[in-house]
C-alpha cells in the first residue's frame, strides 16, 4: 500500500475542520482559518446533501457548485451570510426536533472579533467563564437567541472576522455586559 | 524491558496473514476469470450483498479471500463507498426487465405465461461424483422453444391491482439525486421506503432467510404466496452531461412480489436484488409483507430485521468478539468480588 | 460539461481512506455533536477495511481528523503493543503518512480502545473512543426508535429502576465498564466500555472526547471542560475499581487501573493497564531520564 499524498483540497479543508471543531469545542476563543472568509467552510463541509442558504451571489455559487440545493433560510441546514441578519430570522431557522436535535441549523455570519460589544460566555467547553468582545452584532440577536431555542434544540453560529473564527454551540449560554 | 515490544505485535499480525493466504497460493487474473465463469451464482450473491455490480471485482473479492464470504463482501463494500457517485440512472421499470424466469405460485397461468427460465426447482440433487473419476460433466445443450417467450412482461400485481384485487402502493416520484441512498445517509427508523428496500437488497442471504423462515413458520402474521419471481437483466439509463441517454450496460436482477390476504384485499410485500438470488428476495418480500404493523421487537418489525440481516455489521460484531475484553471483564469481576464481601459482611 | 468534470482525478486510495464526501458528512456530524454534548449523533458510516466492531468508527473519526503532521498514538485495553491497536496504528499511518508515537504526551490524536491513558490530557488533544454500543438504555430497552424518544423526553426513569434493583439486590450497582453518565445535566450517554476508573477523567477535561460507534452508525462528544456524572444515588457514592493499593509487578507503578495476571500457584499478580506508563515507570526505575506527565489519579486517587 502506497501512502498517499493529501491534495492543496484535502490539506485546506482538513485546516479549517480544525478551525471549526475546536472553535465549536471551545466556545468563545478564536482559531484561525487557513484562508480567510466563508468559501473555505463550503469546501470543507458542503456537498449533495446539504441544503443551504446564502444571501451572498458568490457564496451560493460556490454552494451549489458543490452540490447542495439552494432553499429558504427556513429549510436551510446551513446559512452563510454576508452581515448580521435581522434578529427575526432566527425564529424561523431550524432547530430540529426532540428526537433529532441534531437537524437544527448552522448559521455563519461576520462580525468584527475584538472589539465593541462585550459578552460574557458560559457552558460546555468553557472553563468557568469567558468574556469576549464582538461587534457588528447587536444586542437584540442575543435575546433573540436565547429566546427561541429550547435547548437540546436550536442553531449553532459561527463568528467570522476574516481568518478568525468564533463558535457559539447552542450550549452556551450568553449574557450581554 | 518487560512489557512486549509494539513491533512483535506486528509481527505476529503479519505472519497469521501469510499463513491466511499461504494455502491459496497466487491469486491470478487466469484464476479471478475462472471463478467468475465458474461460480456466476456466487458472484451475484457477492454482488448484491456488497452493492457492487462489477462480475470481475466479487470474483477478485472471492479469490482474494479464499471464498470466506464475509470477508468477500468487507472487501468489495469498502472498496465501493470511497467510490465517487457519478450519475443517477433512471428508474428501472417492471415492463421493462428483459426477462429470463417469471414464474407464479398464485395462479396456474399467468397473462405473458410461465416462464421456467434456468433452474434447479426440479432437478434431482445427486452428486457428479463421476467427474472426480475422470468422467467431465459436460451440460446438455438447450433446445430452444418454438417460439420465444416475449422478453418484457408487466408484474402479476400490476394485473392484480387492474381487477381490483390489490391496491398497488402509490409509485413514488422522488427521482435522480433525492432518492434516498442508504449508503450515504444513517438508517433511521421508521425507514424511508428507499432505504427499506435498499437494505433488503444488501442484506446477508443467510440472515434473511432466517428472519423470512421464522415470519413464514408462523412467527410473522401474514402467509406469503409467491405472486411472482422474477430473473431478469435490467438496462441501466444514464443521462451523459450533454444531456443525451446512453445505456451503461445491463445488469442481472431478482425481484419477488408475494401477497397475503387481508380483509378483501391481497397484500403486497416485495424485495429486489442485484444478481441472481431467488431464496433472498423471497424471504426479503415475506419480510416486507410482515412488516407493517409488526410488534416491535419481533423478527418482522423493521427496525429489527434490517439491523439483524446487516451482513457486514453482524459478522463484523460476531467475531469482534474474538478481541481481548480484559479491561471489562477486569471492571465487572471487581464488582462481583465487592458485592460478594458485602454478603458476607455480617447484617447491621 | 464532460463526464470527467463530474468526478476527481483516479487515484488509488483517497488520503487517509475516506474520500471528500464521506469526510465532508463526518464533519458535519461532528459538529453536532460537539454542540449537543452526549446526543447520539446517526451518521452514514462508510465501510472500512476493517470488520465492524473492530474499531471502524473511532476509525472513521481518525482518518477524518488526520493530516501529515497529526501525531497519532493508538491503544486497545490500554496497551499500543495490542494486535489489534498495532493494526489500526499501521493503517493510519499507512493512509496518511503521519507519525506515531506510544507516549501519550506526544500525541495529538489518540485512538482507543476501552480506556483513558492515566496521563492527563491537554487541551490541544482530541480521543476517539471506540464504542460497541453507543445507547445507555439499550438494557432497558433495545428497540432504538424508543430509546431515542426516551432521550428526546429526558426519559431515564427505567435506567435509575435498574441502578435500584441492582443496589437492593447486590449491595451495589453492578455495571462494570461502560457506567452510564449524564452529560452537560441533559443526555445520558454511554463513555463507552472503559472502567469506572477511567468515567471522572472526562469530567471537565481539557481535552476533547470523540466516542464513535461505527457498526451501530452513531456519534457523541464530550467537549472540553464539560460536566460527565455517572448516575448514582446520593446516599450510594460512584465506585471505581479497587485498584488503588495494587502495585505494578513489572514497573512498580502503583495507584493506577491494573491487569490482573492469575497465576499458577496462587492469587493473581497486577501489571498496570496503561502500557506505555509501565514501560515510562520501567526506564525511570532504571535510573533513565523520562517524562511521565501528571496523572489523574495520585497515591489510587482521583484529584479534582
Amino acid at each position: 500500500m502506497q501512502t498517499p499524498a493529501p491534495s492543496d483540497f484535502e490539506t485546506q479543508t482538513n485546516a479549517t475542520y480544525d478551525a471549526l471543531m475546536w472553535a465549536l469545542s471551545r466556545p468563545g476563543m478564536a482559531r484561525k482559518l487557513p484562508v480567510a472568509g466563508q468559501a473555505s467552510l463550503i469546501a470543507a463541509l458542503i456537498d449533495r446533501e446539504c441544503a443551504i442558504f446564502s444571501d451572498d451571489v458568490h457564496l451560493m455559487q460556490i454552494a451549489a457548485q458543490a452540490g447542495a440545493q439552494i432553499v429558504a433560510q427556513n429549510d436551510a441546514d446551513h446559512l452563510f451570510l454576508s452581515a448580521t441578519p435581522d434578529p427575526s430570522i432566527l425564529s424561523v431557522l431550524r432547530q430540529g426536533t426532540d428526537i433529532y436535535p441534531e437537524d437544527g441549523a448552522t448559521l455563519v455570519m461576520p462580525a468584527v472579533i475584538g472589539h465593541g460589544m462585550a459578552l460574557r460566555l458560559t457552558g460546555p467547553g468553557v472553563d468557568g467563564a469567558v468574556s469576549i468582545k464582538i461587534d457588528g452584532i447587536p444586542d437584540a440577536f442575543w435575546t433573540a437567541r436565547r429566546d427561541v431555542m429550547r435547548y437540546p434544540m436550536g442553531f449553532d453560529i459561527f463568528i467570522i472576522d476574516q481568518d478568525q473564527i468564533i463558535g457559539i454551540p447552542r450550549s452556551t449560554a450568553i449574557e450581554v455586559l | 524491558m518487560a512489557y512486549v515490544a509494539t513491533r512483535g505485535g506486528e509481527r505476529a499480525i503479519e505472519q497469521s496473514q501469510r499463513l491466511f493466504k499461504a494455502e491459496m497460493g497466487a491469486i491470478t487474473p487466469e484464476r479471478v476469470a475462472e471463478t467468475r465463469r465458474a461460480m456466476p451464482y456466487l458472484v451475484d450473491r457477492v454482488m448484491g450483498e456488497a452493492s457492487l455490480y462489477d462480475e470481475d471485482l466479487a470474483a477478485l473479492a472471492l479469490a482474494q479471500t479464499g471464498g470466506e464470504l464475509y470477508e468477500t463482501i468487507l472487501l468489495l463494500r469498502s472498496w465501493r463507498t470511497t467510490q465517487p457517485r457519478l450519475a443517477v440512472a433512471d428508474p428501472v421499470t417492471q415492463e421493462g426487465l428483459f426477462t429470463h424466469r417469471r414464474i407464479s405460485a398464485a395462479f396456474k397461468d399467468i397473462p405473458g405465461g410461465q416462464l421456467l427460465g434456468p433452474t434447479l426447482d426440479y432437478a434431482h440433487r445427486i452428486l457428479a461424483t463421476e467427474v472426480l473419476t475422470g468422467t467431465p460433466h459436460v451440460p446438455t445443450l438447450v433446445t430452444p422453444a418454438p417460439h420465444p417467450a416475449p422478453a418484457q412482461q408487466p408484474s402479476v400485481a400490476a394485473w392484480q391491482a387492474e381487477n381490483d384485487l390489490l391496491n398497488l402502493p402509490n409509485p413514488d416520484t422522488t427521482a435522480g439525486n433525492d432518492i434516498p441512498d442508504v449508503t450515504r445517509e444513517p438508517l433511521l427508523f421508521p425507514a424511508k421506503r428507499a432505504h427499506t428496500l435498499q437494505s433488503l437488497a444488501r442484506a446477508e442471504t443467510g440472515g434473511v432467510l432466517a428472519l423470512g423462515y421464522a415470519a413464514q413458520r408462523g412467527y410473522g402474521q401474514a402467509h406469503p404466496t409467491v405472486n411472482e419471481l422474477r430473473l431478469a437483466e435490467a438496462e441501466i439509463n444514464v443521462t451523459h452531461p450533454r444531456g443525451t441517454k446512453f445505456s451503461a450496460g445491463r445488469v442481472k436482477i431478482s425481484q419477488a412480489e408475494v401477497v397475503s390476504k387481508k380483509g378483501s384485499q391481497l397484500e403486497l410485500g416485495f424485495a429486489a436484488t442485484m444478481g441472481w438470488n431467488e431464496v433472498k428476495v423471497i424471504a426479503a418480500a415475506t419480510l416486507d409483507l410482515n412488516s407493517a404493523g409488526a410488534p416491535k421487537g419481533s423478527a418482522t418489525e423493521e427496525e429489527f430485521y434490517l439491523y439483524h440481516t446487516e451482513g457486514v455489521e453482524s459478522s463484523g460484531f460476531c467475531i469482534h468478539f474474538k478481541l481481548p475484553h480484559y479491561v471489562t471483564f477486569q471492571s465487572s469481576l471487581d464488582a462481583m468480588r465487592d458485592a460478594k464481601a458485602k454478603q458476607a459482611e455480617p447484617a447491621e | 460539461m464532460s463526464l470527467k468534470s463530474l468526478t476527481k482525478a483516479w487515484e488509488p486510495m483517497s488520503y487517509g481512506f475516506l474520500d471528500a464526501s464521506a469526510k465532508r458528512e463526518i464533519r458535519r456530524k461532528m459538529l453536532k455533536a460537539i454542540a449537543v454534548p452526549g446526543c447520539q449523533i446517526p451518521y452514514a458510516s462508510r465501510e472500512v477495511p476493517m470488520a465492524r466492531g473492530w474499531g471502524t468508527g473511532g476509525l472513521q473519526i481518525s482518518c477524518t481528523l488526520l493530516n501529515p503532521k497529526t501525531t497519532i498514538k493508538v491503544i486497545d485495553q490500554g496497551a499500543d503493543d495490542s494486535v489489534n491497536a498495532a493494526s489500526i496504528r499501521r493503517f493510519l499511518a499507512g493512509v496518511s503518512g503521519a507519525p506515531t508515537t506510544t507516549d501519550t504526551l506526544k500525541a495529538d490524536l489518540i485512538q482507543s480502545r476501552h480506556r483513558i491513558p492515566e496521563e492527563i490530557l491537554r487541551e490541544d488533544q482530541v480521543l476517539v473512543l471506540q464504542v460497541p454500543n453507543p445507547e445507555p438504555l439499550r438494557p432497558v430497552q433495545p428497540n432504538m426508535s424508543i430509546a431515542r424518544q426516551m432521550h428526546a423526553d429526558a426519559d431515564y426513569g427505567r435506567m435509575w429502576l435498574q441502578l435500584y434493583e441492582q443496589i437492593v439486590r447486590s449491595g451495589r450497582v453492578m455495571q462494570g465498564a461502560s457506567y452510564p453518565s449524564l452529560v452537560n445535566g441533559r443526555f445520558v450517554m454511554t463513555p463507552s466500555p472503559i472502567p469506572r476508573w477511567d468515567v471522572p477523567k472526562m469530567h471537565m477535561a481539557k481535552h476533547l472526547t470523540i466516542l464513535s460507534a461505527g457498526r451501530e452508525k452513531r456519534l457523541h462528544a464530550v467537549p472540553p471542560f464539560t460536566k460527565v456524572e455517572p448516575l448514582v444515588f446520593d446516599d450510594v457514592p460512584y465506585k471505581v475499581e479497587d485498584h488503588g493499593a495494587h502495585v505494578c509487578t513489572r514497573s512498580g507503578a502503583k495507584g493506577y487501573f491494573m491487569n490482573e495476571i492469575p497465576q499458577d500457584d496462587g492469587p493473581s499478580t497486577f501489571e498496570v493497564s496503561d502500557s506505555e506508563l509501565g514501560v515510562k515507570s520501567i526506564h525511570r526505575a532504571d535510573g533513565e531520564a523520562v517524562q511521565i506527565g501528571e496523572t489523574w489519579y495520585k497515591n489510587g486517587e482521583m484529584t479534582e
